[in-house]
């Protein structure tokens, strides 16, 4: 199943890589509403996705037999501030998580700041989780903000 | 408008949009996976952080298929730029080259910043594009919707405010 993962991701980094989704340009242009490409993108992924997944969840099984358990994330006000911080980095950066890391494949060096930016504030927010979870209304450690 | 990437020409939107939601369905239904990239973030905080959060069994059990696809991911822009012109370490930025900075140093720095924002932001949102914006959005659900709105007007307000305020 490893290599299943890893053949998936090479296949989704290069279709990142040639849409404009790991691309400085598009992203601001998407921000500045100059460039229709990445609305696109998302609104179509979106649309096939919400289709595809509700034939998959009517069959209910994976192609194995596997039963289908899909987590769904948590609502609390972290949603909204945390949203809203991450935009500000998908501005500042041009890229979005998956995007750093196609980036870094690239050979885009920049990116390699991004990503160390990334897990930093993961880190931060990590350690800062028993002190934000009461007033972010957020879950219990255990459970965490949302996978995803 | 041609990419950063060695000027190539990029795939339709329609095409890319029906390819990323190939993957996300195949995640689903080959293993039942739930799409989602800046949680892999941290997956790799877990591997040298021994912190309470990052010990969590969602954390945890999700390494074996998230590592994977991450590493995927980078080999995916490598692959690109090899059969696109050629693969080669740059720090072409695009308009951020032209308006803001042109110094590596000084990119390297506004990037590490941009990039602790999105850890902190992905993290305390509970998702990023992937999980919250695609999947979570494909799948009705109340609070991806909430956070895809935050994160997109977050945003729409950083880039107006960097290049039609500071950078004009």
């Amino acid at each position: 199943m490893t290599l299943l993962y890893l053949a998936l991701g090479v296949v989704f980094g290069f279709i990142l890589s040639r849409s404009g989704a790991a691309d400085y340009d598009y992203i601001q242009r998407m921000f500045l509403f100059e460039s229709f490409q990445l609305y696109g993108i998302i609104g179509t992924a979106v649309i096939v996705t919400a289709a595809g997944m509700a034939a998959i969840k009517r069959h209910g099984r994976t192609l194995m037999g596997r039963p289908i358990e899909i987590e769904l994330k948590p609502l609390h006000r972290g949603n909204v501030l945390g949203g809203l911080i991450f935009g500000v980095g998908w501005s500042v950066a041009g890229m979005c998580p998956g995007p750093i890391f196609v980036n870094v494949g690239e050979g885009k060096l920049y990116a390699l700041a991004a990503l160390a930016g990334a897990l930093a504030g993961t880190a931060l927010f990590g350690a800062a989780y028993p002190r934000l979870q009461g007033w972010l209304r957020m879950p219990p450690l255990a459970v965490g903000p949302g996978e995803g | 408008m041609p990419l950063i990437l060695n000027d190539l020409t990029p795939l339709h939107w329609a095409v890319a949009g029906a390819g990323i939601a190939a993957i996300t369905l195949l995640l689903l239904f080959l293993g039942s996976r739930r799409l989602g990239i800046s949680t892999g973030l941290e997956d790799v905080c877990s591997l040298v952080l021994r912190l309470p959060y990052f010990r969590r069994g969602a954390v945890v059990s999700g390494r074996g298929w998230r590592l994977p696809l991450l590493t995927g991911l980078v080999l995916g822009g490598f692959l690109s730029a090899t059969l696109g012109g050629g693969w080669s370490p740059m720090w072409d930025g695009g308009m951020f080259d032209a308006r803001i900075a042109s110094d590596p140093l000084a990119k390297l720095a506004w990037m590490f910043a941009g990039g602790l924002c999105i850890g902190v932001g992905t993290r305390m949102g509970g998702g990023c594009t992937s999980g919250h914006g695609i999947f979570g959005l494909s799948n009705l659900e109340l609070p991806s919707l909430i956070t895809t709105i935050s994160f997109m007007l977050g945003g729409v307000i950083a880039t107006n405010l960097i290049y039609r305020v500071l950078f004009p």
